[in-house]
């Protein structure tokens, strides 16, 4: 087998940044746009401080995140390990942007000129209509690559078979070549050198490996990276917000579990309380719609969206779309034939698909808030609890009589209840795990976190409302826009990046190399 | 070459020369006669010191030729009135058009004679980049030569933003205008702010990552953490300006706290003046038949001169002895059984207080590095050691020092220099492999190679084209706008001399003239080509000011900036992968620049000119056939004056001196005296060839990286530790300027002292802004210094995107850096806008927390306060230009000043 990857010298790099020009050039990147550069990091305080530069791009992953979460197969992976993109397939949702933990993808939605407004010769010459609103990232110069392997060239050695990066960097830092192969350069590189590999405890197997010691006389086992809070001097490698996925994306989360969790109670209650409410149905399955449409608008080419459908096998966006037939088509049969076995077969297709989206977070590896194994469950808990106090408010406008009420009323404690008791465990394993300093920051903002101290507030309307329906309606409303602020905060502010770490800072000539830095991350 | 390379349509070979760590030979790649793309040129990878690579500025060159807000036509000014805020009302016009305007002034000009009345020549220009710009402007340097007498004083950063102590000084001792360790062989490196990872180029970047992969140890000692100290095995945070007295230290350590035989006592008694003995007025005591320098003969216990062979100099001891001294103006002093000391005595005592206690406080640097790094530079010296190079044995010290901007300009630069070519001589690894070598000479000739210019000079040194200071020999009256020839001996006077005089002087004094010098004019037509200097400069308010009053300017314009606001012509050239050159590379040069091979390379257009932009080899042309200069014009292109002597021993190629010749013409009679040059006559392909190879190199000889055995060869000494010559010259000049009723230049005669004593560098810049200013320095709490950027420096290219985006990921560009715990001080958060307010200034800018610098020092990398340059002028951000003086309290003895200045910081409004 092949498995071609890079291989980075800290001690020789010097952070010029050639490797990334040259890349824009070879590549024709948009400005702004870098599949390869090269990160600045300090670690220390004044006055013991070292500072190293970094090369960082697309790792071609063993197991590449980007791969699995892609809902279209337009990612994928060959056997020598580069793992591609096909922009016919991708439809630009930039589920894989927020899938992968090394910043790696980018989407440009138009044509960017280096200066606004006038195009030059050469940026109309090499304009690429086919890579406008899909995912892009370094390709590992593949053209070149199967180019001269069929010239009977060596990748890594010959040039004419070589990245771009890697022939243009001046300190001879960069490498690439076949790690299958012991023989290879860059295996050679990695028997005569201490090295490690960014963000390994998340099981990507990266294929960009970072030497950093020639004295492998004391390899030890990996250490852990030693983090910091504190990211001074630092925020170009710290944490940052997502950007791919907006209020539009929010908006399927928000939506989607609101309507799926009171399609689920409405046919719940229909079990219990007489005919399932006809316009609670309508009500969940257009806050569904709702949310899959703002949701549509957001990816890069949405007239491709039924390439959604190609990836059941790894990908819950996939799996989320495939549910969502089921649920509007059972939903929209129930909302002609409103018979109660209809109605359960859409709520269980809805809880189905706020599964879906729960795993659709956990599998976004690239993001520590989402990818917390709690939050599958929390997802499903909250989604039903917006339902069920949706369903609240309804039951109270179309006058269900008080038992009822008070049985909703209690169903909707318990749900809180249970809600703020996932949040608390999923806040918790968040905490201890260690996650981005200022995700952790949002997550606890009063207003936004699920925790039994602000969820007391909407126990406290449920405890009144079991007397007041009006109360009670307001409780509802109370426990879905709680709800609904966590999922927007969670999408949208709590969404910080990996960030990148630099494990040990390299031995620079005769000093010896010393503990890295992970910026940014704090444990409770 | 391999068959997928050969497969790129159109692939055209150039070089990138935009600063002084190049040429890089590379690679553009054309489609449908559109440049695409830069690649390293591969087949180059044999010759080139980094292996053909190409530097991050080259990737700058696509967007360079197709930037969109090129000057693509001749423009002429239409609003005479001149400055910041006027709309110059450039409209188009014909290049005939602009031409005969340009060539009526300068008929005028030398109708009138080609000097004024205040004796400056009418003609003045000016060029960026180090000097870089030769290597694009074609044939210009012979129509310059065809015209006479021009002046080039009016400087673009040159004396205030280059290494100017060690150009003047390195090439008075060791032909080193640039210096550089030797780099594959050293082990050891003490570098005083030498940034070389981000200005060394791909050479310099190369050497030290094969260096580092070997295991050499490198200290870094500055006030920040630049990108060399992050590439270092230590870094020493000193206090800015204070490196004379770590330095000083550091020869204490090695004169006073070890053995002296850990010293190469066999160098400094044959390859320094050290043994010679010093009379009581402070001048060589000498043979009164010969006046050559007596030393002391250990072997025979009695004086004889310096070059007597089979003798034993002493180094020390108090000598009873008889000569004659020769003091300025050649007087004489007869002394008769007088007391005297060897020069390395008088070093010893000279030292003698400058231990690292002392240094510890000033430099604000543990007692123990400052000893602990002495005692590693002398361990890893190997003292005694050789080492064969080619077939030559040679003494092996692998350990040097380099000094880096600021540290080895303005004062304290003299002391900085002659301390790390000190600290060389006492180990003898001066010119020696593993130690400190130069690289280049441009003050002496010849300029071929450094070991064509080992000439020899009095008492034994190497010889040195001083500006005369005796009476009747010195020049009165200079013939440049900042009087270099009158004021910087050291200047000398070849092509390079005058931008290497005083430079601020010149802009200096179009705002208030000095005492005694002729009344400043402003030159009749001012030439601008590849400089900005109303950005670049220092005191950019009153450089603007200057340029708005020069009554006509000629810009070879790029796109819109600073300088040629106030032009009255732009004229569009080829840029860079437009334009065709044949240039000399390989040999040794500038920046880390050490081939084994010499030869020649070609600029061969890889893109059609954009909109009128014409090739710079015509317009030079065009300029010379239009002022009736052909003759003299195509005679200095015969001579060698765009790069390349048209006519050898056995070959000769010259134009027809009475012809107007094309663009190709000229450079393929180039190309076929460059091959002849390079096979003794017996091949003589034009420029076809070079297209087809893009460059064509002959061995250059390693032996001759290193000066020493062409010393060894003529029995020659290098001028270490006691300046005898300069003491004296300092004193003549003195003497002349004082005839003439100069005292304003009183503070630099200071300078020429025969061993430099530690001056309080920070209480010179601290008084001077105070007494100019009438302030309280204390107000000015920080020390604001600025630094090399790998993406920037030298080239001109802040109007490129591109280079901005990638510059952007490395830190400290684009705004304020300073320490946490400083900011935190101000209530200062990452990204909080302030002004920073010099004495004379403000700036504004983002601040960018980093550990790596000192809680009292700020860094600007880049000076980029444009408000003309496209896309430049919306960066916004901060420039330190604006806040520097340019004061004669801060010019040191060779005419340079450093980039320095005390500053305070607020928070501000950010820039709209």
């Amino acid at each position: 087998m092949t498995r071609y990857a890079i291989v980075a010298d800290l001690n020789r790099c010097v952070g010029c940044q050639t490797c990334t020009s040259a890349c824009k050039h070879a590549n024709a990147t948009a400005p702004g746009i870098q599949w390869r550069k090269v990160l600045d990091f300090e670690v220390g305080e004044f006055p013991d401080v070292s500072r190293a530069f970094m090369p960082v791009g697309c790792m071609h992953c063993d197991e590449p995140p980007c791969m699995d979460v892609c809902p279209t197969t337009a990612t994928g992976k060959r056997d020598d390990g580069i793992v591609t993109i096909d922009y016919d397939k991708c439809i630009g949702c930039a589920y894989c942007a927020v899938a992968c933990p090394y910043q790696a993808r980018y989407r440009v939605d138009k044509p960017a000129a280096a200066y606004a407004g006038k195009t030059m010769r050469h940026e109309a010459m090499l304009e690429d209509p086919g890579r406008i609103g899909v995912a892009q990232k370094c390709t590992l110069c593949i053209d070149r690559i199967d180019e001269g392997k069929a010239m009977g060239l060596v990748p890594g050695l010959d040039a004419a078979a070589t990245p771009a990066c890697v022939n243009s960097c001046i300190s001879g830092a960069l490498h690439m070549g076949d790690l299958d192969d012991p023989d290879s350069n860059v295996s050679k590189l990695l028997k005569e050198n201490r090295h490690f590999r960014m963000h390994e405890d998340l099981g990507t197997g990266p294929g960009i490996v970072y030497l950093y010691d020639k004295d492998i006389g004391d390899h030890t086992a990996t250490e852990p990276v030693p983090t910091t809070a504190d990211a001074v001097g630092l925020a170009a490698v710290a944490p940052k917000l997502q950007t791919s996925w907006d209020w539009r994306a929010a908006a399927n989360f928000v939506f989607g579990g609101a309507g799926t969790g009171l399609l689920a109670v409405t046919m719940v209650a229909g079990l219990f309380a007489g005919p399932p409410l006809w316009l609670a149905a309508f009500v969940a399955l257009a806050l569904v719609g709702v949310g899959l449409f703002c949701v549509w608008l957001e990816i890069g080419r949405p007239w491709r969206f039924l390439n959604v459908y190609l990836n059941p096998k790894t990908s819950w966006m996939s799996r989320e779309a495939i549910a969502a037939g089921p649920l509007f088509g059972f939903g929209a049969l129930f909302l002609i034939w409103p018979r109660l076995d209809i109605g359960l077969l859409a709520a269980v297709s809805g809880l189905f698909f706020v599964y879906c989206q729960g795993r659709i977070l956990r599998a976004a590896k690239g993001i520590p808030a989402w990818r917390q194994p709690g939050i599958v469950a929390l997802v499903m808990a909250t989604g039903v609890t917006e339902g069920a106090g949706l369903f609240a408010a309804l039951a109270v406008l179309v006058g269900y009589d008080d038992m009822v009420l008070r049985t909703i009323g209690l169903a909707l404690m318990v749900l809180v209840g249970l809600r703020a008791l996932l949040w608390q465990l999923y806040r918790g394993a968040l905490g201890a795990k260690g996650a981005p300093t200022a995700a952790l920051a949002v997550l606890d903002a009063g207003y936004v976190n699920l925790s039994v101290r602000t969820q007391a507030v909407v126990l406290g309307l449920v405890v009144i409302g079991l007397f007041s329906p009006a109360v009670l309606a307001l409780a509802g409303l109370a426990a879905l826009l709680s709800g609904w602020g966590f999922k927007y905060a969670l999408i949208t502010r709590a969404a910080f990046n990996q960030g990148f770490a630099i494990n040990r800072v390299p031995a620079r000539g005769a000093a010896k190399s010393g503990p890295g830095v992970k910026p940014g991350w704090a444990t409770d | 070459m391999k068959k997928a390379e050969t497969s790129l349509r159109n692939s055209v070979s150039s070089y990138c020369y935009q600063c002084v760590a190049g040429p890089d030979l590379l690679k553009v790649d054309v489609r449908d006669g559109v440049a695409f793309q830069v690649r390293p040129n591969s087949s180059a990878a044999d010759v080139h010191p980094a292996g053909g690579k190409v530097c991050v500025k080259a990737f700058g060159l696509i967007q360079k030729t197709n930037n969109p807000n090129r000057i693509q036509t001749p423009m002429m000014r239409t609003n005479p009135r001149k400055g910041r805020d006027e709309d110059p009302g450039f409209e188009p016009v014909s290049w005939d058009k602009a031409l005969t305007v340009i060539c009526d002034r300068l008929e005028k000009a030398r109708a009138d004679g080609l000097n004024d009345e205040s004796g400056f020549p009418r003609v003045a220009a000016s060029f960026g980049g180090g000097g870089t710009s030769t290597q694009y402007m074609g044939t210009f340097p012979a129509f310059l030569s065809a015209w006479g007498s021009v002046d080039m004083s009016f400087g673009s950063g040159q004396g205030v933003k280059c290494y100017h102590s060690e150009h003047l000084y390195g090439e008075l001792w060791h032909r080193a205008f640039t210096v550089s360790p030797d780099t594959p062989l050293a082990e050891f490196i003490i570098s005083f702010g030498a940034n070389v990872e981000a200005s060394g180029g791909v050479c310099g970047v190369r050497r030290h990552a094969d260096a580092r992969d070997r295991g050499i140890k490198k200290v870094q000692v500055e006030p920040h953490l630049s990108v060399t100290g992050a590439c270092s095995a230590e870094w020493v945070a000193i206090k800015p300006k204070t490196d004379p007295a770590f330095m000083f230290a550091l020869i204490h350590v090695l004169l006073h706290e070890i053995p002296r035989e850990r010293l190469d006592i066999p160098f400094l008694k044959r390859r320094t003046s050290s043994p010679y003995l010093i009379a009581p007025n402070g001048f060589y005591l000498r043979d009164p038949d010969t006046k050559k320098p007596l030393i002391w003969d250990l072997n025979t216990s009695r004086t004889v001169p310096f070059d007597t062979p089979d003798t034993d100099p002493a180094l020390e001891g108090d000598l009873t002895v008889s000569g004659l001294e020769v003091g300025p103006d050649d007087v004489e002093w007869a002394h008769d059984g007088i007391t005297c000391q060897p020069a390395f005595a008088h070093l010893v005592a000279h030292v003698k207080p400058y231990n690292p206690e002392w240094a510890a406080d000033i430099c604000d640097v543990a007692v123990d590095k400052i000893r602990g790094t002495a005692m590693q530079y002398i361990d890893h010296a190997h003292v005694g050691e050789t080492i064969n190079i080619d077939g030559r044995t040679m003494p092996f010290r692998p350990v040097a020092i380099s000094l880096g901007k600021t540290v080895c300009n303005g004062w304290g630069g003299y002391e900085c220099v002659w301390a790390r070519t000190l600290m060389a001589c006492l180990i003898g690894g001066l010119e020696v492999p593993g130690g400190t070598l130069g690289t280049t000479v441009r003050l002496n000739r010849p300029a071929d190679n450094r070991w064509s210019s080992v000439v020899p000079g009095p008492d034994g040194f190497l010889n040195y084209p001083m500006n005369p200071t005796k009476k009747g020999e010195w020049n009165e009256t200079s013939n440049s706008r900042h009087a270099h020839q009158m004021l910087i001996p050291l200047a000398a006077n070849s092509s390079w001399s005058q931008a290497l005089g005083p430079t601020h002087l010149a802009w200096m004094m179009q705002e208030k003239g000095l005492d005694h010098l002729p009344k400043p004019t402003p030159p009749d037509v001012w030439f601008v080509y590849r400089t900005n200097p109303v950005i670049s400069f220092w005191d950019t308010g009153s450089v603007a000011e200057a340029v708005a009053n020069f009554p006509f300017t000629v810009c070879f314009a790029y796109t819109d900036d600073e300088t040629n606001h106030m032009a009255d012509i732009l004229l569009p050239e080829c840029t860079d992968l437009e334009g065709l050159q044949l240039i000399r590379i390989g040999g040794s040069k500038y920046v880390e620049q050490f081939w084994e091979h010499q030869g020649f390379a070609l600029r061969d257009p890889a893109s059609a000119p954009m909109g009128e932009a014409r090739d710079f080899t015509w317009i030079a042309t065009e300029l010379a056939r239009r002022t009736g200069l052909l003759e003299k014009y195509n005679n200095a292109i015969n001579r060698g004056a765009a790069g390349v002597r048209l006519f050898g021993e056995n070959f000769d190629h010259s134009l027809d001196v009475e012809k107007t010749h094309s663009v190709e013409e000229i450079w393929d009679a180039s190309c076929r005296a460059a091959n002849a040059e390079l096979t003794d006559g017996a091949e003589n392909q034009g420029l076809d060839y070079f297209r087809e190879h893009g460059f064509r190199t002959k061995p250059f000889p390693k032996e001759q990286w290193y000066l020493y055995p062409a010393m060894v060869e003529q029995d020659l000494r290098f001028e270490m530790p006691y300046q005898e010559r300069l003491l004296r010259i300092g004193q003549e000049l003195g003497e002349r300027l004082h005839e003439k009723g100069i005292t304003w230049w009183d503070r630099q005669l200071k300078e020429y002292e025969a061993m430099p004593h530690w001056q309080d560098l920070q209480g010179l810049w601290n008084d001077a802004l105070e007494q100019a200013y009438d302030v309280k320095i204390d107000d000015y709490p920080f020390w604001l210094l600025t630094a090399r950027s790998m993406q920037y420096s030298w080239g001109g290219n802040v109007g490129l995107q591109m280079i901005h985006e990638v510059a952007d990921n490395i830190a400290g560009h684009g705004g304020v850096m300073m320490n946490p715990a400083a900011a935190k001080k101000l209530g200062l958060s990452e990204g909080d806008w302030v002004e920073v307010a010099s004495p004379t200034g403000t700036t504004r800018g983002a601040v960018i927390l980093r550990q790596g610098i000192r809680p009292d020092t700020l860094l600007m990398i880049g000076q980029f306060d444009h408000w003309k340059t496209p896309f430049a002028k919306d960066l916004k951000t901060p420039s330190m230009n604006a806040l520097m003086p340019m004061m004669l309290e801060l010019t040191d003895a060779t005419g340079s000043g450093a980039d320095l200045v005390r500053v305070k910081v607020s928070k501000a409004e950010a820039k709209t």
